[in-house]
C-alpha cells in the first residue's frame, strides 16, 4: 500500500529562532526545514529572520546570507544562481521551483522552504536523486542511429525537424516536476516521471534518432509511461516553463499511432 | 531489506510490459465518449419522463427495442468503464502485487456479474413481461 502518514522520526519538530538584528526595519521570516543525519534528532523547522534591506532579491540570496552570516550548517545545493544548472531545486511556499529564479517579493507571509518532496533527504534541503538519475540513464538519453553520419560534416536537419525539440531540450533536469507529481510519488518504482519523460520524447521526436521504436517498445508499459494521469502539477511547477504533460500526451499519441 | 542492486538495476526493474497498454488507454477513453450520449439519453428520455411511472409503465417503456437496446448500452459500457477506472486507481495506490491481482480479479468478478444481472433484467423487462 501507498503510505500516508510520515513515521514518527520523519515528523517534523519545532526548531530553533535566529532573531532579526537589532534596528532592522524591513524583517522578512523564512522557516527552514532542517535535518541531520549525525545526530539521530528528527527533522525540524528552524525561523530565521533576516533584514530585507541587507539581502538580495531571490530566495537563494536569504539562503547564501543565512549560511554565510548565521547558520554555517545550513545545507543545500547551488551553483549557477541564474537558473540554468538545476541545483536549487527545492520546494519553496509550497511550489517547487529554483531558489534563484524565485522573488522573496513574491511570497506572501512566511517564506517556507522544505526540500522537494517523497524524495528521501540527504541533509537539510538536499534530496537523494539517485533513483531519478537512474530513471534518466535507463531511457538512454544520447542519440542512437547505426547510419553514419556524412564523413564531410554533421547529420542534417531541416528547420522544421529541429523546431520539434524546441520546448524539450531546454529542460535543464531539475526535477521540480517529477517530485511534484502524484503518479510518481506512489508508483516511482515503475513510473518515469515527467522530466524523464519529456526527455525521452525530447529523443523519440528527433529526426536524426534511428531507434525511435525500441524507445517506445521501452515505454509500452501501463506504469512507465500510462500511469500519467494529466494532473498537470508538472507543467504547473516547471521553472522553466517547459510543458512536460504536452510531451508525454505526445508520447501516448505517438504509442496510439503505431498501435493500429 | 539491504539491497546491492545498482540504481539503474533497480530504475530498468523487470522491463516494460508491451500487453496492451496502449489498448487498455485508449479502451478509457472511447467508451467514455460513448456514454456522454448515451448518459444524456438516460437522464432526459428513460429517467425524467418515467418519474412516478408504475412498474407495467416502465415495463411497456422498454417493450421499445431501441430504448431496451440503449439501456443495456448503457449497463454495459457504464460497468465496463467503471471496471477500467477503478483499475487505474488499484494501479495506483496498491503497490503489492499479489494483493493488486487478487483485487482486480475481484473487481472484473464484480463488474461481469453487475452487467450480466442488469441485462438480463433489462431483457426481462422488455421481451419476458
Amino acid at each position: 500500500m501507498a503510505e500516508f502518514l510520515l513515521n514518527k522520526h520523519s515528523r517534523i519538530k519545532k526548531g530553533k529562532e535566529f532573531p532579526a538584528p537589532s534596528g532592522a526595519k524591513n524583517v522578512r521570516t523564512f522557516r527552514i526545514y532542517r535535518w541531520d543525519p549525525e545526530t539521530g534528532e528528527n527533522p525540524r523547522m528552524d525561523v530565521f529572520r533576516l533584514d530585507m534591506d541587507d539581502c538580495g532579491p531571490m530566495v537563494l540570496d536569504a539562503l547564501n546570507k543565512i549560511k554565510n552570516e548565521i547558520d554555517p550548517t545550513l545545507t543545500f545545493r547551488r551553483s549557477c544562481r541564474e537558473g540554468i544548472c538545476g541545483s536549487c531545486a527545492m520546494n519553496i511556499d509550497s511550489y517547487n521551483t529554483l531558489a534563484c529564479l524565485k522573488p522573496i517579493a513574491d511570497i506572501k507571509g512566511d517564506v517556507v522552504i522544505t526540500p522537494l518532496p517523497h524524495c528521501e533527504v540527504v541533509k537539510d534541503l538536499i534530496p537523494d536523486l539517485t533513483h531519478i538519475y537512474a530513471q534518466y540513464a535507463a531511457i538512454e538519453p544520447w542519440l542512437k542511429a547505426d547510419t553514419q553520419p556524412p564523413p564531410n560534416g554533421e547529420r542534417l536537419q531541416s528547420i522544421e525537424e529541429r523546431a520539434r525539440l524546441d520546448g524539450l531540450w531546454e529542460c535543464i533536469l531539475c526535477f521540480c516536476c517529477t517530485t511534484a507529481c502524484p503518479s510518481w510519488w506512489w508508483r516511482n518504482d515503475r513510473y518515469l516521471g515527467p522530466a524523464v519523460l519529456q526527455q525521452a520524447a525530447r529523443w523519440v521526436f528527433d529526426s536524426r534518432d534511428e531507434y525511435t521504436d525500441q524507445r517506445l517498445n521501452e515505454l509500452n508499459d501501463p506504469y512507465r509511461l500510462f500511469r500519467c494521469h494529466t494532473i498537470m502539477n508538472c507543467t504547473g511547477t516547471c521553472p522553466k516553463n517547459l510543458n512536460p504533460g504536452k510531451a508525454i500526451a505526445d508520447l501516448k499519441i505517438a504509442m496510439y499511432d503505431r498501435s493500429e | 531489506m539491504q539491497s546491492f542492486r545498482s540504481p539503474l538495476g533497480r530504475a530498468r526493474g523487470l522491463g516494460p510490459s508491451r500487453e496492451a497498454a496502449t489498448g487498455h488507454w485508449f479502451s478509457e477513453r472511447l467508451p467514455a465518449l460513448g456514454l456522454i450520449p448515451l448518459m444524456l439519453w438516460f437522464i432526459f428520455c428513460a429517467v425524467i419522463p418515467n418519474i412516478g411511472a408504475s412498474h407495467a409503465e416502465f415495463a411497456d417503456f422498454l417493450t421499445n427495442p431501441l430504448n431496451a437496446t440503449l439501456m443495456i448500452l448503457v449497463v454495459l459500457l457504464g460497468f465496463y468503464h467503471g471496471l477500467q477506472g477503478l483499475l487505474v486507481i488499484v494501479g495506483d495506490y496498491i503497490g503489492t502485487v499479489v494483493v493488486r491481482n487478487f483485487i482486480v480479479f475481484f473487481l472484473k468478478l464484480y463488474a461481469i456479474f453487475g452487467a450480466a444481472l442488469a441485462s438480463i433484467a433489462v431483457l426481462k423487462l422488455s421481451i419476458g413481461g
